[in-house]
């Protein structure tokens, strides 16, 4: 099974009538859910906003702590898992099983290495006391009340993120379990879809995030 | 058969079933059969069992509310004790029962049957969603049963991130989690309307059922999510002295409110339009009669499902928003009253030339109309600003939201039931107890809630333990009402158990209505339909009336 | 009158012109209510009765749709409602604009009492006295959680907010004892938060007042406050530190150090105190220190009756000289 192509398709379940209007069903019903995320997200990044629009110098005091640098990678790190995705995407239609896996795999590790930058930079704020929900850590900007709302919206933004990432790895690395089966491919194609568009979501919050949180008033 | 049959025959011999042994229900016997289903009647079924469950812990702790506000000095429960009774009453009333009632029960077993389809979209995430529904209810109960939350089902901050109990964190947990079942109980039925619809079933070929289910799964996936992340700052605060909404720690008080209303307020159309699904049906099948002005009460459930998201500030007018601010949600709330007038008109007038048979279900339908267009109203003189801000926050809203919440949609629940029945069990309700029931219900309901229109005019704030002697004959008279009530209740719940063995076999189509469910066999079989129905005919296509007289 | 003597109460009694017009409003609007809904009420019932099943009645109807009927009833009664609309904010617009020359009072909300000062410096719990005839603004703050204030009789309510002042005003024209209530839940005794609102006539008022008063006025009061908690250290002049004058700041505009300007009320002077760094005036460095945890609320209100009668030249209590 050397790289050669392996029938694609999907097994139709027994309530829906044909192939098709089970994909539609899987596509679709991943969009509305995406939508529900999005909301959940917009509610918080319209504290951020409101934030900076009534207090901009607290919003530039903040973002001078954040890690630029580990932020700006971060997305790089994002894109390009954005892009072996897709990559593992187009290789599933092709039935290139091999090569599909491998792009899942290089996914996953790209989404890991944000985890643990994006841990290390956790670690940077827990070090430079800029975590003001922590009763027993003195914080640097306490005198500003409004840089506190802002920081713990920056943890919980980049936490749900996170966790939403997590979960992102642990599926794709379960479905790369299943799909190294050789029957995969020709019943389950769609799996592989579908999953990508939540990859693609959880990255697009993450550019939302950077310039919100990091770009702005700096 | 006729009422008199039933009444005649000796009621305690099982009567045999008619439909073959194949249907859903009894396909298979096992307790894991029904645990690890796939099959939305099914499911439809278990939410029918835990709902039931919850309304009962609801209704006792409205009884024991009902039972302290007997005197005015508040000497039967302490203080502490009656406010998390209604606490308890409301978050259970609102959250596990209401809200979930119609759409999760009749929706699930319904809606896919309805538009000729074998099953939802997503069979797997329906029975998901009743697992994440249990244990989140389940694990709040626990919660505000032995722990106690004493915040009401609104946890206004910064009362709920400060003084309250502490138990507070795990009912907010449980609110984000159940959450997430009506998202994907939603999410299933958007997909399964557009995506799964037989062919020739286009979208004016829907019945109101359906479009009203589509209305509510827009308003759960698009209102949940911000009702999560309301939930979730206010558990920041608590929890991790996060400022958010207390000024204390550099929060903003009002906020919460705006956050907390731009989610209920949509929630309370999510707990009205699935019963006006119902009275939509009820009403042509008993007047056989085609549903007057179809296309206007289909648009209307859409056109209130929108406009719904911009009038939550109607629960703020004396908080100190501005003043424009008030004025304009007040207007807005007189245009949302527009689509649920359209409703109720066309009701009325698809009864004029019917032939219509008062059964069960079309008691309890036309007692919904009569108590919803109450409750309607009175919903619009607290729009009216000036009436507001007298009697806000006192028993005029909670009159309110009961004549619309219990006289509406909980009514509207027991229409449905009884005009499904045959199809859920395959057995027929006897038909003289549900119209004593209804009567009960009726009489009870009206005793209970319309003094409290008084007392709230008079003054008497809500959530009140103690209150003036001046209060007490009708705080009383409430009581007695409740207690009535109470008993029509307890009707429904004996007799449709009774009927599960001793009813009559219900035929595939007892009330000669329209409609796909009716064409299949009650209860019906495992994947609804042999074959999948080609449909070539207008909803509720009731035929010529002369010849029917 | 004394309320509870009354068994059964139904109606509310109505102690000032907006409370006999808030009534006047909700009949009219039942007479309305009624006229709409009689259709569907009769309509269903007669229908019930004279199309029932197996009753030989004439059936035959156009079958089609009814557009004009179908709007029609959307329509005119969505207008018709909206004259109660209209109604309803006018009432709502009186009540938000208080006349000029109201008297003020301070309330305070906390768990579960409330407390009122009069502008000569007198302070009740719970209950509040107040004239005939005369405007009184309430001016209202909490000190912990939300509260609202409701007076029935005056068929008015205001929420008490922690950190923000909202207001209510009434001008009661019948003497009395009535109810008041705290109507927002605030916890284990929300339902014990209530008082008795006395409207006396004004002699008796003043009488009152004069049985009841503290020699001091409240801006006296914060005179002393005022110094004691070293505001007059930078505020004074001659003061080392460069910080603006009091006197005339009240209901003026300030240039903000962000460009724009403020308007300096109630709320303005309180956050000052409290949270002196999130609006900084113009032309000055901020190095006024946060009093917050330090002056309570009810020291605060003395503190700002003090800084606006510095406002108004010929308002200086004790005829002392401005600073
Ligand atoms: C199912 C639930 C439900 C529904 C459907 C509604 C429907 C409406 N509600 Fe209600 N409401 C609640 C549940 C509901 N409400 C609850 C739970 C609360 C209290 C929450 C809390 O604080 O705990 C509340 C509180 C509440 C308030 C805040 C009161 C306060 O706290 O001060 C207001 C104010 O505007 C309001 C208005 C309305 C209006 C205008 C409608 C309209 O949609 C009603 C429209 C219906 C009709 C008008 C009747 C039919 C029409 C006719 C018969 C023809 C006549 C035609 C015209 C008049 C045009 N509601
Ligand atoms: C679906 C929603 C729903 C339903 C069905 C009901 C049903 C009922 N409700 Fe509920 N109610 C709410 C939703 C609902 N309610 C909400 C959201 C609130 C606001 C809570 C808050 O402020 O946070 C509220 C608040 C509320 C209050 C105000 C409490 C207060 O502000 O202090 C009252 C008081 O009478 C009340 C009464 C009732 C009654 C009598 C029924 C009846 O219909 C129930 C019928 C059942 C019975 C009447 C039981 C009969 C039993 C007895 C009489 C015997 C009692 C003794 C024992 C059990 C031992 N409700
Ligand atoms: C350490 C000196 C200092 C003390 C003590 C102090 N202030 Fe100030 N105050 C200032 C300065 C400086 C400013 C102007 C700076 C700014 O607002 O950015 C100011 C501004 C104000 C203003 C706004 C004035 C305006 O023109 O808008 C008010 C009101 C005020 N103070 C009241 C008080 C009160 C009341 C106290 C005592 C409880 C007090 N201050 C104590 C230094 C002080
Ligand atoms: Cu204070 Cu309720
Ligand atoms: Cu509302």
């Amino acid at each position: 099974m050397s790289g050669a192509a392996v029938p694609v398709g999907i097994e139709v379940a027994e309530h829906f009538q044909d192939a098709n209007q089970q994909r539609h069903a899987a596509v679709f019903g991943m969009w509305l859910w995406l939508a529900t995320e999005l909301l959940l997200f917009s509610g918080l990044f319209l504290v951020a906003i409101v934030v900076r629009v009534m207090y901009p110098d607290a919003v530039t005091a903040v973002a001078l702590h954040l890690k630029f640098w580990i932020g700006a990678t971060n997305t790089a790190v994002l894109i390009c898992s954005s892009l072996t995705m897709s990559a593992a995407i187009e290789l599933s239609r092709l039935g290139w099983r091999r090569g599909m896996l491998a792009c899942m795999l290089a996914t996953a590790s790209l989404g890991t290495l944000f985890l643990a930058l994006k841990g290390y930079e956790y670690w940077r704020d827990y070090v430079e006391h800029m975590t003001p929900f922590f009763g027993f850590r003195p914080y640097v900007l306490s005198g500003d009340r409004a840089t506190q709302l802002l920081v713990d919206d920056y943890f919980i933004i980049t936490g749900l993120h996170g966790l939403h990432l997590t979960t992102g790895v642990s599926v794709l690395l379960g479905l790369a379990w299943i799909a190294r089966r050789p029957s995969f491919l020709r019943h389950h194609q769609h799996r592989v879809e579908v999953f990508g568009l939540y990859w693609h979501f959880i990255d697009l919050i993450w550019i939302s995030v950077f310039p919100i949180l990091y770009l702005l008033n700096r | 058969m006729s009422p008199s049959d039933t009444a005649l025959r000796d009621p305690l011999t099982p009567r045999p079933t008619l439909g073959r042994p194949d249907d859903y229900l009894h396909s298979e016997h096992t307790l894991r059969s029904w645990l690890l289903t796939h099959d939305h009647k099914r499911i439809g079924i278990l939410y029918l069992l835990s709902i039931t469950f919850f309304f009962i812990i609801g209704a006792i702790a409205a009884g024991l509310v009902r039972l302290s506000l007997i005197v005015p000095n508040g000497m039967i429960f302490s203080n502490d004790t009656y406010n998390r009774l209604f606490s308890i009453h409301g978050i259970v009333m609102v959250w596990f029962f209401l809200i979930p009632s119609i759409p999760n029960t009749f929706g699930n077993f319904l809606l896919p049957i309805m538009i000729g389809a074998k099953e939802v979209a997503f069979p797997r995430l329906n029975l998901l969603s009743w697992y994440i529904f249990m244990v989140a209810s389940l694990f709040t109960l626990a919660d505000v049963v032995i722990g106690g939350v004493d915040t009401g089902w609104t946890f206004y901050a910064p009362f709920s991130t400060t003084f309250s109990s502490a138990w507070v964190v795990p009912a907010l947990i449980g609110v984000i989690v159940v959450g997430f079942s009506s998202i994907l109980t939603g999410l299933n039925f958007v997909v399964t309307v557009h995506t799964m619809r037989a062919p020739g079933m286009t979208w004016f070929r829907m019945p109101i059922f359906v479009w009203t289910m589509y209305a509510t799964s827009l308003i759960f996936l698009l209102a949940t999510p911000v009702l999560t992340i309301t939930m979730l700052l206010l558990l920041m605060e608590r929890g991790f002295h996060i400022g958010v909404f207390n000024p204390a720690i550099g929060g903003d008080p009002v906020l919460f409110q705006h956050m907390f209303w731009f989610y209920s307020h949509p929630a309370v159309y999510i707990m009205v339009l699935p019963g006006m699904g119902v009275i939509s049906e009820v009403v042509p099948a008993f007047a056989q009669r085609r549903l007057f002005g179809y296309r206007f009460v289909a648009y209307a459930s859409i056109a209130l499902a929108t406009v719904t998201f911009l009038v939550w500030g109607h629960h703020m007018f004396v908080n100190g928003m501005s003043e424009y601010a008030s004025i304009a949600f007040s207007i807005m709330s007189f245009v949302v009253a527009v689509p649920s007038a359209v409703k109720v008109y066309n009701w009325t007038a698809t009864m004029y030339k019917g032939a219509i048979k008062l059964r069960t279900p079309m008691i309890f339908a036309m007692g919904y109309v009569g108590l919803f267009v109450v409750g309607g109203i009175t919903g619009l003189y607290l729009a009216t600003l000036g009436v507001d801000e007298h009697v806000h926050d006192t028993y005029f809203v909670v009159a309110h939201f009961h004549y619309i919440m219990v006289g509406g949609t909980s009514i509207a629940f027991l229409a449905g039931l009884h005009y499904w029945w045959p199809k859920f069990t395959g057995r027929m309700y006897p038909e003289p107890w549900g119209v004593v029931a209804a009567l009960f219900i009726f009489i009870g309901f009206n005793a209970t809630f319309f003094p409290q229109f008084i007392l709230g005019y008079l003054g008497m704030p809500r959530r009140y333990h103690e209150y003036p002697p001046e209060f007490q004959i009708l705080n009383v008279l409430s009581s007695v009402g409740a207690t009535i009530l109470g008993a029509g209740y307890l009707f429904p719940m004996i007799y449709l158990v009774w009927s599960l063995r001793f009813g009559d076999p219900a035929p595939a189509n007892p009330w000669d209505a329209k409609g796909l469910e009716w064409t299949i066999a009650s209860p019906p079989p495992e994947h609804n339909f042999a074959r999948v129905p080609q449909v070539d005919f207008e909803p509720y296509d009731y035929s010529e009336r002369e010849q029917r007289t | 009158m004394n309320l509870s003597q009354y068994p059964l109460l139904l109606w509310p009694p109505a102690a000032s012109a907006i409370a006999q017009e808030t009534d006047w409003l909700i009949l009219a609007w039942t007479a309305l209510a009624l006229l709409l809904v009689a259709p569907v009420f009769v309509g269903m019932t007669w229908f019930a009765f004279h199309f029932r099943a197996g009753r030989n009645v004439h059936r035959g109807v156009r079958e089609g749709r009814n557009h004009l009927l179908e709007v029609g009833w959307m329509v005119i009664p969505f207008v018709l409602t909206l004259i109660f609309f209209a109604w309803g904010a006018r009432v709502f617009d009186e009540d938000w604009h208080p006349p000029a020359g109201a008297t003020e009072i301070h309330a305070i909300g906390r768990q579960w009492m409330w407390k009122f000062q009069h502008p000569g410096g007198q302070s009740e719990i719970n209950d509040l006295h107040v004239p005939l005839g005369q405007p009184i603004v309430i001016s209202e703050i909490s000190q912990d959680v939300i509260h609202s204030l409701y007076i029935p009789a005056m068929r008015i309510q205001m929420e008490t907010l922690p950190d923000r002042y909202t207001r209510l005003w009434f001008k009661a024209d019948r003497p009395g004892v009535y109810r008041m209530f705290c109507s927002e839940y605030c916890g284990t005794d929300h339902s014990k938060m209530d008082g008795e609102l006395y409207v006396m006539k004004p002699a008796d008022y003043e009488a009152w007042l004069a049985h009841a008063g503290t020699a001091d006025s409240l801006a006296a009061e914060g005179k002393v406050l005022f110094s004691s908690y070293g505001c007059a250290g930078c505020h004074l002049p001659g003061a080392t530190v460069r910080a603006p004058s009091l006197a005339g700041v009240y209901g003026n505009p300030v240039p903000m150090a962000d460009g724009g300007t403020i308007v300096a009320d109630d709320s303005y002077i309180r956050d000052k105190i409290l949270d002196p760094d999130a609006r900084k005036v113009a032309g000055y460095k901020q190095i006024m220190p946060s009093f917050k945890g330090q002056i309570p609320e009810d020291r605060l209100v003395p503190l700002i009756a003090y800084i606006k009668s510095l406002g108004a030249p010929n308002a200086e209590p004790n005829g002392e000289p401005t600073p």
